[in-house]
């Protein structure tokens, strides 16, 4: 299928994480080192919005989740820099560090305020677009309510929610809240057979909602990956490295011609090709 | 045999056999060592007489009396507490959390002594002593409430663009408020158990720790073990009010 690459909207340039440590000498105990990636908003002929899926791959504890938080803001960098695009201006081509709040985030957990109802946290999410009317934030919440299929659980609250309807209230929580990149930690994981079904039907709704929507997820299920996303990056140690990861390969499935197209032989050989890597890395 | 097995779910039959049969054998132990020479206890019937003369000596108006002593110093120290507790979030303020926190290895004489010199109403100085003691057992509870809420629930807010002061508002506060109930559930048996001691510092005021202390001091061991058995049923009525209070007021309060 054609595409065009349009501008840069997530830039990651050498970036180092760790956590304090003061036994090493750094100071720092280093993660992830040398981090880089460029992502560029995708547009496809006779598309209205493609969105771009990235998938994160890697074995446990090799620092996918300290990567997301960066990404979203939440932890600082020792090293390099997260970039994305400014959405608090015209210009697409303007870039922001990423801060919090910028990127929305929806944990393993499906985290959400306890003492709010459904509603609630949507209308919280909704608190900071002051130019809309209380009718307005209505309006906007029902529709979502009903496209998603919560309208009969509007006020429940996230205790009372099973786990598919946890994590649909995640995703528009954060949808709500304006953001066009979504972080999402495993987000199959976890799921039945029904509810991975319901959850990919979820990211399609999100990437056609805006053209520079962007879902970001990690997954262990590598047929997942290579099925949903246009570019996958597989964490790990480098070779004779044991102490921290990096990205040690990236495939971008535009280009192979993997992306967008049903399931097939093409997919299963590099499903193959990255499950060889893993278990290398 | 189901009922000697760990982690065994029955029914609600087996349980109220199960219940009985402990009642039971309580009631006799009661009733074996209140008998003879060197009897332990009362007997029932001598309990029940206590209990009685009690009610004929206005035992309704020293049991508000000592609520109501335990309702103020509850609330007082639950204002206190959740200001300590909720700005130990702030570093400048966490060392003066921390160490009221400590306060609670503080034996009650020391605190009395003090006390006294600053109070001169013996009412007021019943309900500082409480007030002091819960507070330091309180702000400890909810500071360690504060610790262990989940870093996935800071992040989400976060996420929703919250600066620290709507973190604290919405996650701490406002996230946490059914907690707060439980953790005064918690620490009120202190209070409760605090009673006796320090309602004998003012006679005039009355209350169950005045009586139990005045029965004791008469050998009137009957109206002791009455009073021992009403204090233990109102501190388990309170709880289960407040337990009560809890879940109807949050619904998602399902722990």
């Amino acid at each position: 299928m054609n595409y065009k690459l349009g501008d840069t909207i997530l830039y990651l340039d050498k970036v180092s994480l760790g956590y304090p440590d003061t036994n090493h000498p750094d100071g720092y105990n280093v993660i992830l080192k040398d981090v880089s990636l460029i992502e560029r908003n995708v547009v496809r002929d006779n598309i209205e919005h493609t969105g771009q899926t990235i998938a994160f791959v890697g074995r446990s504890g090799r620092g996918k989740s300290t990567l997301f938080k960066a990404l979203t803001g939440l932890v600082k960098p020792i090293d390099g820099k997260v970039l994305i695009t400014d959405l608090a201006t015209d210009d697409t081509e303007d870039a922001k560090e990423v801060t919090e709040g910028d990127v929305g985030y929806v944990d393993q957990k499906y985290t959400l305020f306890r003492h709010k109802t459904m509603y609630q946290i949507f209308m919280y999410a909704l608190r900071k677009k002051t130019y809309l009317t209380k009718e307005e934030k209505n309006n906007i919440i029902i529709n979502h309510l009903t496209e998603w299929g919560l309208l009969e659980h509007k006020d429940k609250y996230s205790c009372e929610l099973s786990g598919g309807q946890r994590q649909r209230t995640a995703i528009v929580e954060q949808l709500l809240s304006s953001k066009c990149f979504m972080v999402l930690d495993e987000p199959f994981s976890g799921l039945d057979v029904g509810n991975i079904e319901k959850a990919k039907s979820t990211f399609n709704k999100v990437l056609s909602a805006n053209e520079l929507n962007t879902i970001i997820f990690s997954t262990h299920d590598v047929s997942l990956a290579v099925e949903l996303a246009d570019s996958i990056y597989v964490i790990g140690r480098p070779q004779g490295v044991d102490d921290y990861s990096t990205i040690v390969k990236h495939y971008d499935l535009k280009e192979n011609g993997l992306a967008w197209t049903e399931f097939g032989e093409g997919h299963l050989r590099l499903v193959n090709e990255i499950k060889q890597i893993l278990m290398n890395s | 045999m189901k009922i000697f097995k760990p982690f065994e779910v029955l029914k609600r039959s087996n349980k109220i056999t199960i219940f009985t049969g402990w009642f039971m054998l309580l009631i006799s132990i009661w009733v074996g060592c209140s008998f003879g020479d060197r009897h332990l206890f009362p007997t029932p019937s001598q309990v029940l007489m206590g209990f009685k003369d009690l009610w004929a000596g206005g035992l309704v108006v020293h049991i508000g009396s000592s609520i109501w002593l335990c309702t103020q110093a509850v609330f007082i120290s639950t204002v206190i507490s959740l200001i300590l507790a909720y700005t130990s979030t702030i570093p400048f303020i966490k060392p003066s959390s921390n160490f009221i926190s400590k306060l609670r290895y503080l034996p009650l004489t020391g605190i009395t002594f003090y006390l006294s010199i600053l109070i001169n109403d013996a009412r007021s100085l019943q309900v500082w002593v409480l007030v002091i003691f819960m507070t330091t057992f309180l702000t400890t509870s909810l500071m360690s409430m504060i610790k262990d809420i989940p870093e996935e629930e800071f992040n989400h807010a976060k996420t929703q663009g919250c600066n620290r002061w709507e973190i604290l508002w919405e996650v701490v506060i406002k996230g946490r408020f059914d907690y707060v109930f439980e953790l005064i559930r918690q620490n009120l048996a202190i209070v409760w158990m605090m009673l006796v001691t320090v309602e004998s510092i003012l006679v005039a005021a009355g209350g169950l720790g005045f009586l139990i202390k005045n029965n004791n001091k008469l050998g009137d061991n009957g109206k002791v073990i009455a009073l021992q058995i009403i204090i233990v049923l109102l501190g388990i009525t309170l709880d289960f009010c407040i337990t009560k209070v809890r879940k109807l007021s949050f619904r998602y309060s399902n722990f």
